[in-house]
């Protein structure tokens, strides 16, 4: 305890004062006019007295010097030292700090800002009790493994059989209507099995949870959103029913605020799940609290296990071919996590390029410096000690460029979420802020940076070679050009920009290709309103059928409305759906497995309306009414895949609606295609079915209307009309056409700004690399300039002589690049539809934004080199 | 002439200073070379880094005061902790020395 007591005091020595020394001079002065005093006192001449006191003491210096090293720690005093000669000599070169200094806290904001972003996503533990024990389960199956829900059935299965969890719990979106004040409203909610919010270890903060009796119960759990705005957050809420599908639910409970299931989907109302026995009907998804000890790889063959079991004992397509495991907090960030793990990838690389940056800065400075050096060198200074110095006067910089950083960071986190926002939803992602895990990380990105770039130059700075660093002129006239090192590193660090800039090219290119892409049909002057139909008062054809009418009835008759028709699925939307089915007269592809065609239902004048145009046959007609003979028209794609080399008119399908009960329909018409899914992906085989006929469960839910006026003016009257047709049908959203396309363009054109960005810092950063390589290097062949000149060299001579120096090293960094640029596009293709990866006349573009940005980089040292006087640059010592 | 070695050191300053009271560092290295009739001979600098060494632990503490003659001179005193640790010192000292003395004593004695 007393040593730490004194290592605390040696270790603060330096700092508290400089004082010590002083003070002990003075002790040791009346020590030896004590001795001095003694020894005269003893007969001793005055010489001799104070000969002999010195003598007994050791020494002065000696004594000082000891009595120090006693004082403070011989460590911190040399890093003392350290540090007080690189403020001195930082300070003496404030230009070189302030560039070095800004480089690195670019680089080490934008990474911590984006750290910050994937800390906010992925990192922060979820709100949910011992949050890593929760995953989530999904279904897979298809070729492509694509995650998917499953049966309730499943669900009840995997629950009762397995053996690695917990507990389990399936839910489902909802979406909800409410009455309120006579008119109805939407809200989205959750339809959860009783155990979901003990699975989560989450307490209503009002009321009770759902217990196993409320399965089949009315009964509802509000959020604390929901309780603050209906409720004004009284608690007397509990107990009161609220009107939800046109039945009466009682609220048992209230939600603490903050909590989500997904954060994205901001439910609102959490009602029970109720048992579903059909196991073709896949619709749940799970969320289960693994046992202790249990991994996710045994729980997921543990599901598999039982998996199969039910494929043998149903059919095989009474099931998911298995499951797949996921952590939760993966689950609910879904791609938004490959996005910002791909982005900080990214932006690392910046940080990357920064660090060469700094480092090429730093061994120009040390070439200046070379006097120094081996002055310091000479004097005594070791290799050890020299390289020491110059690591702390890296890890100086860092740091300060580390500090400017999280300042930065702050602020570009800020803009990154926003930008982020306008175009996705990422969940937690506006819980982005500085804590203490950014705080460490940037701390280590940033002593990890000082010592990137500072090692290199300090290893090489700190071995001079004496006997030429100190003869007058440090450098020899003939041809030399930047080190070898130096250049080195500009190659690299174009070629890291290279990388990106081709990521960056290859989403550019697929945002331009998705624009000009054509649709398929006029997106001009065109509304597209989102509304719901409660299933339980539409269930059935005869009940949607006048409304279907009535609303079209009116709708056309509005000023400026041209043509209008209800879809199911509106092109571009996102939304898209999939029905197996028999063709009659041919066998299904295997006994267990049907046809599979993408499905569409329409009223009739969609087609026209749309502007897709009728290949063969014709649309839907008035006289294709409830009682006449089921009809669909088939899009090109459909046509050529179910029908190949021939005409599909008056072929016929069987569609199944229930397991007993399949429709009979003719086709009569083919239409051309439309990109449905997005801008990129080609059209796929589509059925469209007559919206007065089909017995389909699903519904068309969207009303499309074409206007010669400003879309937008007719929402209000379209709004009224249906109030006035049927009030009890819900509104959920109106936007015009050219919203939803660019919709449909959001994540291509986010991910394309972002790479864009990073990709302009990128190249700034090499340009300016190389700007300070080339001018460097001019000021050292100065001296030859000067000769060539004088012999006759032209100005363009001499500027090619600089550009070619230049565009070389670019040209070599731009080859590697576009070899890492290649890999990068390729691993892009998971991020984006659409991106190819390899695709030349980006790669054109590429390199010739890369050399262009090297040639402005290299166009100043080379005028600069043409301008040179022969007559001084020889005379220059 | 013994060296003197830092522990040892440290044990004599402490108990000069609890002998004699506050003293500066030149009476305490002649006391120390006195008490050892001249056996010892220490170069007086040396008892300066173990002056400060049992300042910076706590047990002495150093003020400017004036000397018997008059002079500015540094005084050290004995903290409560450094008697304490003189008494520890001065028991385990003791323990050595007996462990010692019956080690190297004469083998009739020890059968």
């Amino acid at each position: 305890m007393r040593s730490l007591r004194a290592f605390l005091l040696r270790l603060a020595a330096p700092f508290t004062g400089s004082r010590g020394d002083a003070e002990f001079r003075d002790e040791l002065e009346s020590h030896l006019r004590l001795h001095i005093a003694d020894n005269l006192r003893a007969g001793m001449p005055p010489e001799e007295a104070r000969r002999l006191a010195i003598v007994k003491l050791g020494g002065i210096t000696q004594t000082i010097e000891r009595q120090r090293e006693q004082r403070g720690l011989p460590f911190v005093d040399t890093l003392r030292q350290d540090l007080l000669y690189t403020v001195r000599t930082l300070r003496a070169n404030p230009g070189f700090a302030l560039t070095a200094i800004l480089t690195l806290a670019l680089g080490i904001g934008a990474t911590s800002a984006i750290f910050s972003a994937v800390n906010a996503v992925l990192l922060r533990p979820l709100p949910f009790s011992d949050p890593n024990r929760l995953v989530m389960i999904y279904g897979v199956g298809g070729n492509d493994d694509r995650h998917e829900s499953v049966s309730y059935p499943t669900f009840v299965d995997w629950r009762d059989q397995s053996h690695s969890f917990e507990s389990m719990a399936a839910f489902a979106n909802a979406t909800l209507t409410i009455a309120v004040n006579g008119s109805t409203e939407l809200v989205r909610g959750k339809r959860v099995a009783p155990s979901m919010f003990h699975v989560l270890g989450v307490q209503p903060a009002v009321g009770r949870a759902f217990t196993a009796d409320d399965i089949d119960r009315s009964v509802v759990i509000l959020s604390d959103g929901f309780w603050k705005r209906h409720f004004a957050g009284n608690n007397d809420a509990v107990g009161k029913t609220l009107r939800i599908m046109d039945a009466p639910f009682t609220v048992i409970g209230v939600m603490p605020a903050g909590f989500h299931i997904e954060p994205p989907g901001r439910e609102q109302l959490y009602a029970p799940l109720p048992p579903d026995a059909t196991r073709n009907h896949e619709f749940v998804r799970l969320i289960a609290r693994l046992a202790p000890g249990v991994s996710r790889p045994h729980a997921r063959s543990d599901l598999d296990g039982i998996t199969g079991n039910l494929r043998r004992q149903y059919g095989r397509n009474s099931a998911s071919e298995g499951a797949t495991v996921e952590p939760l907090v993966d689950a609910l960030a879904g791609p938004g996590r490959t996005a910002l793990l791909t982005l900080l990838a990214v932006v690392s690389m910046v940080l990357l390029i920064a660090c060469t940056n700094v480092a090429n800065l730093l061994l120009a400075r040390g070439a200046t410096r070379r006097r120094e050096m081996a002055v310091r060198a000479a004097l005594g200074a070791g290799r050890g000690r020299l390289v020491r110095q110059l690591l702390t006067e890296s890890l100086v910089l860092a740091l300060a460029g580390g500090a400017a950083g999280l300042l930065l960071s702050q602020w570009l986190g800020a803009l990154f979420v926003k930008v982020v926002s306008d175009f996705v939803e990422v969940p937690r992602l506006d819980a982005t802020r500085i804590d203490g895990q950014v705080l460490l990380f940037t701390t280590i990105v940033s002593v990890a940076t000082g010592v990137v770039f500072g090692v290199v130059p300090a290893l090489s700075s700190a071995a001079p070679d004496l006997s030429d660093a100190m003869r007058d002129s440090g450098y020899t006239a003939s041809g030399v050009r930047a080190p070898r090192l130096r250049r080195a590193l500009v190659v690299v660090e174009t070629a890291l920009a290279v990388v990106l800039l081709a990521a960056a090219g290859m989403l550019m290119r697929t945002l331009i290709t998705m624009r000009s892409t054509e649709p398929g049909f006029n997106t001009s002057s065109m509304l597209a309103v989102d509304i719901w139909l409660p299933p339980a008062r539409f269930a059935r054809l005869q009940d949607r059928v006048p409304l279907f009418q009535g609303v079209l009835e009116r709708v056309r008759e509005l000023p400026g409305v041209r043509a209008a028709a209800f879809v199911a699925d509106l092109p571009l939307s996102g939304a898209t759906d999939t029905e197996g089915f028999h063709i009659v007269g041919r066998a299904d592809p295997a006994p267990d497995r049907w046809h599979s065609s993408g499905f569409n239902i329409t009223t009739a004048s969609y087609f026209e309306m749309m502007g897709i145009s009728i290949r063969e046959g014709r649309g839907f007609l008035a006289s294709d009414g409830p009682m006449a003979p089921g009809v669909i028209v088939v899009n090109e794609a459909a046509a050529r895949r179910f029908w190949p080399g021939r005409s599909p008119i008056g072929e016929q399908i069987q569609l199944p609606i229930t397991r007993e009960r399949a429709q009979l329909l003719t086709v009569v018409g083919v239409v051309a295609d439309v990109r449905h899914r997005n801008l990129v992906d080609p059209p796929h085989s589509e059925i469209y079915v007559n919206s007065l006929q089909t017995e389909l469960t699903w519904m068309p839910v969207v009303l499309a209307v074409r206007t010669q006026v400003d879309p937008k003016s007719v929402a209000e009257p379209i709004k009224a009309i249906f109030r006035e047709v049927n009030p009890a049908v819900p509104i959920a959203r109106i936007s015009t056409m050219d919203e939803v396309v660019a919709r449909s363009l959001a994540e291509p054109r986010l991910y394309s700004w972002l790479f864009a960005a990073f990709a302009v810092a990128a190249v700034s950063l090499a340009a300016i690399g190389l700007y300070g390589l080339i001018s460097f290097s001019v000021t050292q062949r100065s001296k030859e300039i000067g000769v060539r000149v004088a012999l006759g060299a032209s100005r363009s001579e001499v500027m090619l002589l600089v550009l070619r120096e230049g565009l070389g090293l670019a040209s070599i960094g731009a080859v590697v690049g576009l070899v890492g640029g290649v890999a990068a596009t390729r691993s892009l293709v998971g991020l984006i539809n659409g991106v190819t990866p390899t695709d030349p006349s980006t790669f054109v573009a590429v390199i010739a934004v890369l050399l262009g940005a090297a040639a402005i980089a290299c166009y100043l040292p080379a005028r600069r080199a043409a301008r040179l006087d022969p007559l001084r640059a020889l005379r220059t010592e | 002439m013994a060296d003197v070695w830092q522990g040892t050191l440290a044990l004599m300053v402490l108990k000069t200073l609890d002998t004699l009271g506050p003293l500066h560092g030149y009476g305490i290295a002649r006391r120390i070379e006195q008490t050892s009739a001249n056996h010892l001979s220490v170069n007086y600098g040396t008892l300066y880094p173990a002056l400060l060494k049992l300042d910076q632990e706590g047990y002495i503490s150093a003020e400017w005061g004036v000397s018997e003659n008059n002079r500015k001179a540094k005084f050290y005193r004995l903290t409560r902790a450094g008697r304490k640790q003189l008494e520890r010192e001065t028991r385990d000292w003791e323990k050595t020395t007996a462990i010692l003395a019956r080690f190297l004593a004469p083998k009739e004695h020890s059968s």
